[in-house]
């Protein structure tokens, strides 16, 4: 491991608080450049980063269900009904 | 059921969408076919959001048509077209929590995060693929997709709530709180570690099979 300090120092506790934040573009700039100088320099947080980052790209890839024709024909027809006893 | 004149009180109005105010128009005058293309849209997302958390089919289909229907009466009264999806996810989610006959997406208590910083056990390397990466090729994609649906499910369901309504149906963050009476702060909260906790657990299945494999 390279870097200024060891891992699993305080800057890197601190970082790992961040991540999610970090990864949805919603850190203030100084926070996000301190992420980024972090990550520069500290490879085991850098590649948690990275792992982070794959593992909520594979959530957002799973494709929502297509929703089955016989479901939408139940659905239409129980709305026909509630309106007949409405 | 909350009153949607609650709902309208709480819920802030978010980016403008013209397909949203066509429908709503649509629906607060009963049009014909408005109820169908309610269906359309909408169906899907909640049957899969339904599978998440019952598992069962015949479960998510009772929430999905619970949902839809519930919805549609209340969304008369809508005010803003904007805040429609945290609506209908606010009564799919207490559709779920029938199901579960449970009151609350509470967790028991809350997760810290130091529960969730890696050991100095874990392996170095990353083990979890870049779904980027991955080969085009149906088996492989279909083996990972279930992996990480077996991940998905075995969140706590406070967290998983939040994970699949933030990064599988990409809401926002003010719409989950809407829809699960959360501030942001703690959807933010849970967010974070449901992530960890789903990170953590990929990157344990992937080493287990390296290391059935022999590999280092």
């Amino acid at each position: 491991m390279s870097g200024r300090h060891a891992h699993g120092a305080p800057e890197c506790v601190a970082l790992f608080a961040k991540l999610s934040e970090y990864l949805d573009g919603e850190l203030e700039l100084g926070a996000c450049a301190d992420v980024e100088d972090h990550t520069a320099d500290c490879e085991r947080c850098r590649e948690f980063l990275e792992s982070l980052r794959r593992a909520v790209a594979h959530v957002a890839s799973l494709h929502a269900l297509e929703l089955p024709e016989n479901l939408k024909r139940d659905i239409l027809s129980a709305y026909a009904r509630a309106r007949g006893s409405s | 059921m909350e009153k949607v004149t609650r709902l309208n009180a709480n819920l802030p109005v978010v980016e403008k969408d013209p397909d949203s105010d066509e429908l709503l128009s649509r629906i607060r005058e009963d049009a014909p076919g408005a109820f169908d293309e309610f269906v359309t849209r909408f169906g899907g997302r909640i049957y899969a959001f339904g599978m998440k958390f019952c598992g069962e089919r015949e479960d998510a289909k009772d929430v999905l048509q619970d949902t839809l229907l519930q919805a549609y009466r209340s969304l008369r009264e809508l005010e803003h077209a904007e805040a429609m999806t945290s609506w209908l996810y606010r009564v799919a989610a207490n559709a779920c929590l029938m199901k579960r006959r449970k009151g609350k997406f509470d967790p028991e208590r809350e997760i810290s995060l130091e529960e969730l910083l890696p050991g100095p056990g874990e392996a170095a390397r990353i083990q979890i693929p870049d779904p980027a990466a991955l080969p085009h090729d149906d088996a492989v994609r279909a083996e990972t997709q279930a992996r990480v649906q077996k991940a998905i499910g075995d969140l706590p369901p406070a967290y998983r709530i939040v994970l699949v309504m933030r990064d599988m149906e990409q809401l926002s963050t003010q719409e989950v709180a809407d829809a699960l009476s959360l501030e942001i702060s703690a959807v933010k909260m849970r967010l974070h570690r449901a992530r960890l906790m789903l990170r953590n657990s990929l990157e344990e299945s992937y080493a287990a099979d390296r290391r059935a494999d022999g590999r280092p």
